[in-house]
This record gives C-alpha cells, sequence and structure tokens, in this order.
C-alpha cells in the first residue's frame, strides 16, 4: 500500500474520481438518491482522511493554496480543486472540526481534538504542573519546557486563543 | 387369441385377463420394490460417501463445487432444507446461510461507492477478508449459490453477466442494453468518456450522454474531470475497484 511518510494513504486516494467534486445532477431529481450517496461517502472520506491525517502528523492549520500532501496524488495525476477543498473541509467546519480562521475561508484550523476536548487537555496541563492560578503566555503553553511530551506541544498559535475563547462563558 | 364361442369361452377370456392383471401387477410391485432398494442403496451411499469426505466438502471449495454438481445430476439439492439430514451432516445449510448474509452485509456497506453493483471477483475477495479468522475457503462459485438463496427473499439480488464479468446487483436497478454496453466497454480501463462510448459503439451524442447520465444518477458511475487532456472521464467503480487495484498493487 502507498504511504505517506509513515501515514497510509486509503484506498480511494489512487481513485481518480475522488478528486473530483461529485456533482448533484439536477435532471431526475426522483433518482437522486444515489448520487448524494455518492457525494456523502465521499466527502466522508476525505474527511476522515484529512483528520486523521493532521491528528498523526500533528498538523494544525490547512491553507487552501498552498501545496497541502493530501490534495494531490502524483501517482495518478490527480489533484483536488479549491472548490472540493473547500467544500471537504467546510463539512468539517461544519461538525465542529475545524475552524476558518478567515473570512475567505483560505486558511482552516483543524481541530483533531475538539475544542472542548483540548481546554480539557489544558486544564489537565496546568492542573499537572501546578500553573493553577498563575499567569501563562501562550507561547509557554506552546513551546515551554513543560509543554514537550504533551499533546499541546507546538499547538498552533492560533489555537490557544480559540481554546481559551471557549473559557470565557 | 382364437375368439373362442359360449359361456365358456368368456369365462376363460376373464380369467386370462385376471391372470394378466395379477402379473402384471406383480410385475409393477417387483419393479418398484427394486427402485425402492436401489435408492436406498443411493442414497446410503451418498450420505456415507457425504460422512467420508465431510471434511473435504467444508474446506475445500473444488471439492464442494463438485459435490454440489454431482447432486444436481441425480436431483439432489443439499441447500433445500436446513432440517434435513445435509445440514446435520455436513452443517452446509449453515455454510450458506452466514456466506448470504455477510455477501447483504457487503453490499449494503459498499453501496455508497460502487451503486450498488459490485464485481463478483471483488464481493468474494471482501467476503475472504471479513471470514480471514475462518479457515474454510470460499470459492466465487459458493458465493453464487449464497446469492441464488437470496433471491427467495426477493430483495433483488441478482447475478448479471456483463463482458466476460460477473456483477452481483443488490439494487432494484434495471439495465439496459445500452448500460450494458458501456459497462462492457469500461471493463477495459476502469473508464470511459463520452467520445469513446460514441465511437466505439456508434452512438449518437445524445443516447451516449443519456445512458451515462443515467448511470451517474443511479450511483453507479463517477466523475472525473482531473485529467491532462480535460475530458470527462465516467469511472465504474463495479468494474474496477478501488480495492481490487489497490489489492494487486500490494
Amino acid at each position: 500500500m502507498q504511504k505517506l511518510g509513515d501515514f497510509k494513504l486509503p484506498q480511494f486516494f489512487n481513485y481518480p474520481p475522488y478528486f473530483t467534486y461529485s456533482p448533484t445532477l439536477l435532471l431526475l431529481s426522483n433518482f437522486g438518491r444515489p448520487v448524494r450517496d455518492t457525494r456523502e461517502k465521499q466527502v466522508q472520506l476525505w474527511k476522515e482522511f484529512i483528520l486523521d491525517y493532521c491528528r498523526t502528523q500533528k498538523i494544525f492549520v490547512i491553507e487552501l493554496e498552498e501545496e497541502f500532501p493530501l490534495f494531490s496524488n502524483h501517482l495518478i495525476e490527480r489533484s483536488l480543486s479549491n472548490e472540493a477543498r473547500e467544500a471537504f473541509l467546510s463539512a468539517l467546519v461544519s461538525e465542529g472540526r475545524a475552524e476558518w480562521l478567515d473570512r475567505g475561508h483560505r486558511k482552516c484550523l483543524i481541530l483533531w481534538h475538539r475544542i472542548q476536548d483540548w481546554a480539557d487537555i489544558l486544564l489537565h496541563f496546568v492542573r499537572d504542573n501546578g500553573f493553577e492560578d498563575s499567569v501563562m503566555t501562550v507561547e509557554e503553553i506552546r513551546t515551554g519546557v513543560e509543554s514537550r511530551g504533551t499533546e499541546n506541544h507546538n499547538i498552533s498559535s492560533k489555537q490557544p486563543s480559540a481554546i481559551l475563547n471557549s473559557y470565557q462563558f | 387369441m382364437r375368439r373362442r364361442p359360449g359361456i365358456g369361452g368368456l369365462q376363460t377370456a376373464a380369467a386370462a385377463r385376471d391372470q394378466y392383471r395379477i402379473l402384471g401387477e406383480n410385475v409393477a410391485k417387483l419393479r418398484t420394490d427394486l427402485m425402492k432398494e436401489q435408492l436406498a442403496t443411493f442414497r446410503s451411499q451418498l450420505e456415507e460417501f457425504a460422512r467420508k469426505h465431510k471434511n473435504d466438502i467444508r474446506k475445500n471449495p473444488t471439492f464442494r463445487t463438485q459435490f454440489h454438481e454431482m447432486c444436481a445430476k441425480v436431483g439432489v439439492d443439499p441447500l433445500a432444507s436446513n432440517k434435513g439430514f445435509w445440514a446435520e451432516l455436513l452443517g452446509i445449510g449453515d455454510f450458506y446461510y452466514e456466506l448470504g448474509v455477510q455477501i447483504v452485509e457487503i453490499c449494503w456497506a459498499t453501496r455508497p461507492h460502487n451503486g450498488g453493483l459490485i464485481n463478483l471477483q471483488e464481493l468474494c475477495t471482501l467476503l475472504r477478508q471479513k471470514r480471514k479468522s475462518d479457515r474454510e475457503a470460499v470459492s466465487e462459485d459458493d458465493c453464487l449459490r449464497a446469492i441464488s438463496k437470496l433471491k427467495i427473499l426477493g430483495s433483488g439480488f441478482e447475478v448479471i453477466s456483463v463482458g466476460k464479468r460477473k456483477l452481483v446487483r443488490s439494487v432494484p436497478t434495471e439495465l439496459n442494453k445500452d448500460h450494458n454496453e458501456i459497462l462492457e466497454l469500461a471493463q477495459a480501463q476502469g473508464f470511459v468518456t463520452v467520445d469513446e462510448v460514441e465511437r466505439r459503439l456508434s452512438w449518437t451524442s445524445g443516447r451516449a450522454t443519456d445512458a451515462l447520465d443515467t448511470l451517474l444518477d443511479e450511483g453507479l458511475a463517477m466523475i472525473d474531470d482531473g485529467h491532462r487532456d480535460g475530458k470527462r472521464r465516467y469511472w465504474f467503480p463495479c468494474v474496477s475497484s478501488i480495492s481490487s487495484s489497490v489489492v494487486s498493487d500490494i
């Protein structure tokens, strides 16, 4: 099986049509259900794929217009259109597994832990290290000595603000 | 017989008829007995055979196929009932019912991907993966048998032949001749283009796009706009599956 670093690529990654965002057909709408199935399946597979990859590779931000290893497969000479990239990421956003960082939907923060889970992780981190009731900078959370080997090590600089926002009830 | 006049003649004739009848009955009875005996012998032989080769029948798919063929020739269906001695002896009924259930599961699970039409070969591969824990090998013949049993459920499980391949259909889609021809064409590369369909089948473009749109609608085809030549390709997961193409890569 094809691999990307130590990441096992899913089977559909080698099947060209998965790189074309399935259209919704307007004709014969009474038979429309299977088409939606195809698209749903496609979106579902891509969502899981992106989340899995980001989780194992510790990637926090995907930029739509930049080269991202999952969005093209040189072996079969296919790459996702911007429309498709945006559609798949939007699907993640709608499930709370990602957040757009800008209005133009060009940068996306991937939440392989949900915000709530990140909040718990940070809280544990703070407790375990005895930082309760003290002041920490975002930088300390990300790259401080204590953060090494924890989930929040090298966390995206965008992320803490999103997490911290969730604390301000 | 020469007809003799008088009462005596009539009596003799009646007696002769009786004699003939009795003889006839005797012969018939003899024949039936013989037949019954033969059948009993045959049955016990078949049972003995099945008992002797029980393990082979269970474990060896080729042997199982041959056993089925033999049974079919003599008009015995070991799958006809789950209660008969075959089932008790071989557990063969259960084996096919189990396969049937697993086939249904696979067809359902892959339906969003292939639109409810799956290559028999691929189905077998998936089936074997699913039954990995189970050492008994499963042949395509077994799949076909299990599917034929599923027909009783009326759920539209059917095996159709397209070109050289057998496809298993699990949705009540009616494929017309045009669709079949496209599927057959697609077997070569896994996809077709509108141009190709028009050229190879000498169709008008309307006929080609119409058939392709229907296939797309049914979820049997997937669009691929990504190729360099800019021509839209229609891929058919049922004839060139991702898993089978990847399996061959390993």
